[in-house]
């Protein structure tokens, strides 16, 4: 295997130069177009009856000037559209920078790291976007800043091994140097769609406005204004065709090419082709913006059918070769088949979910010996708040147990004198109980419970993510409260939300300019009560309705799957 | 005349190639010291985990001190080796010990479900992974350089200004050298 990255790396495609000979070419052609109609146009108005059109009104300076125009315009245009161009795509895409917290996006970053290793210490920026469609790109540009990208449907549903391919397929688009091709390429034309759609509105702004007949009777020169425009338009739509073809040719091999490369970085063939069948046949999802910049992504989120054929035209228009034939390179390499794939994939998506974590143990209850009564039940979290007991105060445990001091019951004397519950405190307090609110990974990301009523605090950002993932499963109590809920919603009983101002909670980050947080639905197909603070994003779920949601949502999509 | 024109041509001609081949050698060379680098910036990194690892896991797992210990014994061994070979045999002997206690950390639930534990083998993963990847390059790189070392004409080069041979980062686990035939 003589082909090592540093070779690659040595002998990048030539596309790039291509393409600017490609831009700069087309420019004089446009130009060119436009003098010899103009000029057309005015031997037409100078003299309507003799005018026969002519092609070769331009001597060699008039050419040599267009092409320096063709030059000046072209170098501006491309250094207009290349520079920052990563930030603007990912813009564009929504993207966001990973949260360190995060165990998810931990796992993202390191794999990427391990690639970049694998291919000799290339640096890559992982960054992900918060949408539940699975997919995955890379980006490149002049400063040789590369970006892969995922989105949280890939991070949340694919494994380890699946995930380290797909990053591999990325990497190998970035160190060929066809990112750095493809990237500038579909961001070039971008331009040029932008132009057309203006045209397109002037055109539709002007026919709805005003009656056309009237405008062609205001005479030749209206005539010729609308006849000039539509040249404009078709010029544009030619360029934009020619734009389009030119990025499909560059685009189809070098999916194959991906593959092949990810497969020598990370020897492993078979979890590449699962990634592919998972996205592309299970669940492709919808939420990508930028049709545009399709050619980025490594399955096109765009589905369209003649991705699928093969053939000149096929080869010709699409920007993503067969699935089932990546595929059955990637399988041939693996020695598999696709009856296993098949297989992994369904029992992937049946693996054992791990039930919630919480804080403490509820189950255990205490009555306190305080200011001379018993005092109770309490839990252990409400053990830590209590005050006015110590080592030396008596509690006795609810469902059997003696009469003891506290310093000898191992679990209240943690709660009491460590104030330990295996969760660290925040700088939160519940809205409802005034106690810290603890700081818990669920999903995979930060939320802040309270250990007295289990409320929990959920972060703008996070509950996009906690919706996505689908690591905790549920127990038949909360399934029941969902279903509860949305038989509910379809027999019309619908509750209607107390809003009085008095009961609404405080914000417990904005507490100190006292906003207050607002009561509503999560949305009004999911009818979970929560509240929300329109200052900083922040949303309270009291006990089990984060759960509730989350079942809620899931048990609606796997309907629709 | 013209013959001490032809030789001086050929003087040149041969002295542009030599440093043709010499420039590229010296590259291939970097590579590979690079390449070591990087191999030895996971093997530290492993190194310094592995007590954080230790002392999480001996919370949850008393009963299986010997593990632990075996654990901590490779990693000593590992850091006092010195030549190449001898560090080579006590990385690929850690790597052993380290997946026998993931594999006998299975059978305690508590364990896995420690947060902090969970965050721990995730950095041992990817500092697998990342050695792996690396020895990967790293041999991939040996490799070519061991070829241009020796193939005729470029070994007359490498001969007179000694670049020499380098021994691969070898694997002890024959699994893991099986490598997917890539087919375009």
């Amino acid at each position: 295997m003589p082909y090592s990255f540093t070779q690659i790396e040595e002998d990048k495609t030539k596309t790039i130069r291509f393409v600017f000979f490609f831009l700069i070419l087309v420019y004089f052609a446009v130009f060119w177009l436009i003098a010899v109609i103009a000029l057309n146009a005015l031997d037409y108005e100078a003299n309507p009856y003799v005018f026969r059109f002519r092609f070769a009104v331009l001597d060699l300076p008039h050419i040599l000037i267009i092409l320096g125009l063709a030059f000046m315009i072209g170098y501006a245009h491309w250094g207009f559209t290349t520079a920052g161009l990563v930030t603007r795509i990912l813009g564009v895409l929504k993207a966001e920078a990973l949260n360190p917290k995060d165990t998810y996006h931990q796992m993202f970053r390191n794999i990427v790291e391990e690639v970049s290793v694998a291919t000799g210490g290339r640096k890559m920026e992982p960054v992900i976007v918060p949408t539940m469609a699975m997919n995955a790109f890379a980006v490149t540009d002049f400063s040789g800043r590369a970006v892969i990208g995922l989105t949280e449907g890939v991070l949340a549903r694919l494994t380890r091994a699946q995930i380290e391919a797909v990053v591999g397929h990325e990497a190998a688009h970035i160190v060929t140097g066809d990112s750095l091709a493809t990237t500038i390429t579909t961001s070039l034309f971008e331009l040029f769609s932008g132009v057309l759609r203006g045209f397109e509105a002037i055109f539709r702004f002007g026919g709805g406005g005003r009656n056309r007949s009237s405008v062609r009777a205001q005479g030749r020169g209206g005539g010729g204004v609308i006849v000039f425009l539509l040249l404009i338009y078709f010029l544009l739509a030619f360029t934009k065709f020619l734009s389009y073809l030119m990025r499909m040719f560059i685009s189809r091999q070098r999916e194959y090419r991906a593959d092949a490369i990810a497969t020598r970085l990370t020897r492993d063939p078979l979890s590449l082709a699962e990634a592919l069948y998972a996205i592309s046949y299970r669940w492709r999802g919808v939420g990508l913006p930028a049709q545009e910049l399709e050619s980025i992504f490594i399955i096109n989120p765009a589905y369209s059918s003649i991705d699928e054929q093969n053939g000149f035209l096929p080869d010709l228009f699409s920007t993503h070769p067969p699935v089932h034939q990546r595929m059955g390179i990637l399988l041939n390499m693996a020695h598999s088949d696709l009856k296993t794939v098949i297989k992994n994939i369904d029992h992937q998506a049946q693996r054992p979910r791990s039930s919630a974590p919480d804080i403490g143990t509820v189950s255990l209850q205490w009555m306190v010996n305080k200011d001379g009564a018993w005092q109770g039940p309490f839990n252990m979290a409400q053990l830590t708040v209590l005050g006015g007991i110590g080592p030396e105060t008596w509690i006795q445990r609810i469902g059997g147990g003696n009469v003891q001091l506290l310093y000898q019951d191992p679990e209240a004397r943690d709660a009491v004198i460590k104030n330990d519950l295996g969760a660290k405190n925040s700088s939160y307090h519940c809205p409802r109980c005034a106690v810290p609110l603890r700081i818990l990974t669920y999903e995979g990301t930060e939320v802040f419970k309270c250990p007295s009523c289990r409320g929990t605090l959920v972060g703008e950002n996070d509950i996009k993510r906690i919706i996505i993932r689908e690591e905790i499963g549920f127990s038949d109590r909360i399934e029941k409260i969902a279903q509860g809920i949305q038989r509910e919603e379809t027999s019309g009983l619908v509750n209607v939300i107390k809003r009085d101002p008095k009961t609404l909670l405080k914000c417990p980050k904005c507490r100190f300019i006292n906003n207050r947080m607002m009561r509503m639905f999560y949305t009004e197909v999911y009818r979970i009560e929560i509240d929300r603070c329109f200052n900083c994003g922040l949303i309270w779920f009291d006990a089990d309705e984060l759960e509730v949601l989350q079942c809620m949502i899931e048990s609606a999509l796997s309907k629709s799957k | 005349m013209v013959i001490l024109g032809v030789i001086l041509v050929l003087i040149v001609v041969a002295a542009l190639w030599m440093a043709g081949v010499y420039n590229g050698l010296v590259r291939l060379r970097e590579n590979v010291k690079n390449g070591w680098s990087q191999i030895d910036v996971q093997l530290k990194r492993r190194h310094d985990l592995i007590p954080n690892l230790v002392e999480t896991a001996k919370g949850y797992m008393a009963h299986e001190s010997k593990t632990l210990e075996n654990v901590i014994k490779a990693r000593q061994q590992a850091i006092d080796a010195s030549s190449f070979k001898d560090k080579q045999a006590a990385e690929n002997f850690l790597s052993s010990t380290l997946r026998s206690l993931f594999a006998v950390s299975e059978n305690y639930p508590n364990l896995k479900a420690d947060q902090q534990m969970r965050q721990l083998h995730e950095e041992l993963t990817t500092t697998e992974n990342k050695i792996a990847f690396a020895r990967q390059y790293f041999n991939d790189e040996v490799n070519r350089l061991n070829v241009a070392v020796q193939a005729f004409p470029n070994n007359v080069v490498a001969n007179m200004f000694k670049f020499e041979k380098r021994d691969f980062f070898e694997l002890e686990d024959a699994s893991e050298k099986k490598v997917p035939e890539v087919k375009f």
